[in-house]
């Protein structure tokens, strides 16, 4: 199950982030690789301003 | 002329990238650093506090976790007294430099630091092999068991490995036996898993620690 009840003794955000390996991979991919997107389509922007 | 506009060849591209994923990853260490130290302080909901090595401490098995939780029982004697906060912040300090000196975790694991020659101490206190072990070393209570064994584990060996003698005097044997009693009431999310856990019991879902 990619989400489930969040059961650890202390109710916080990383503990659910971590509770398997798909919400972790998800969460980093999305905050990493989203970023780069607009980050490629800057520079790209850009490089063709400069041509 | 199209190759020398490509972005995967711009090294602004590459730089303002690994600065973002360095810069994420600094900010979420950082958080998640001040979340583990929340949540391992002592006399929280996972780490309790020191006096309760005046507790019995059970273990018992969650189905909505999983796995097996400790549970904070009545009042017992420890050692024959009841422990103030200070006595049993003194008490489980001098066993945990105790430890460090006579380098438990050369051979053991505890809290999942260490070796895994020797077995795992984190919930070594609730282990119903020291209700045998009573009789053994002639103690009335768990705690003084553990603590005579502490002081002569070569006299009574329990394993193809036998613990050496470390010279650990009796009141650093009582101050590890605290220590040890205070690690088992650590909410450690089910780790170890099912320790010295019987089939039996096991399947009856309850608790083996009595």
């Amino acid at each position: 199950m990619l989400f489930e009840p969040f059961t650890d003794v202390y109710p916080s955000f990383w503990g659910w982030l971590n509770q398997g390996p798909l919400t972790l991979t998800l969460f980093l991919h999305t905050v990493i690789v989203l970023p780069m997107f607009w980050l490629y389509f800057k520079e790209k922007k850009r490089l063709e301003q400069e041509k | 002329m199209a190759k020398s506009h490509s972005v995967w060849t711009s090294i602004r591209f590459w730089r303002q990238s690994a600065a973002w994923v360095t810069g994420f990853a600094v900010v979420l260490l950082i958080l998640l650093t001040f979340d583990t130290m929340r949540q391992i302080k002592m006399g929280g909901k996972r780490v309790p506090s020191p006096s309760v090595i005046n507790n019995h401490i059970d273990y018992k098995y969650s189905k909505k976790r999983g796995h097996e939780v400790p549970v904070i029982g009545d009042k017992e004697p420890f050692f024959g007294k009841q422990w103030s906060d200070e006595e049993a912040a003194a008490l489980l300090h001098k066993g945990k430099l105790t430890s460090q000196a006579k380098n438990c975790m050369n051979c053991h694991t505890l809290l999942g630091n260490g070796a895994y020659y020797a077995p795992d101490l984190t919930k070594a206190w609730l282990d119903p092999k020291w209700k045998q072990m009573m009789p053994m070393v002639g103690a009335k209570t768990k705690e003084e068991a553990i603590a005579k064994f502490l002081q002569h584990p070569e006299m009574y060996p329990t394993h193809e490995r036998r613990m050496p003698n470390l010279k650990i005097t009796p009141d650093e044997a009582k101050a590890l036996v605290a220590f040890l009693k205070h690690m088992s009431a650590i909410d450690t999310n089910g780790f170890p898993r099912g320790f010295s856990k019987g089939v039996k019991e096991f399947e009856a879902g309850g608790t083996y620690a009595h």
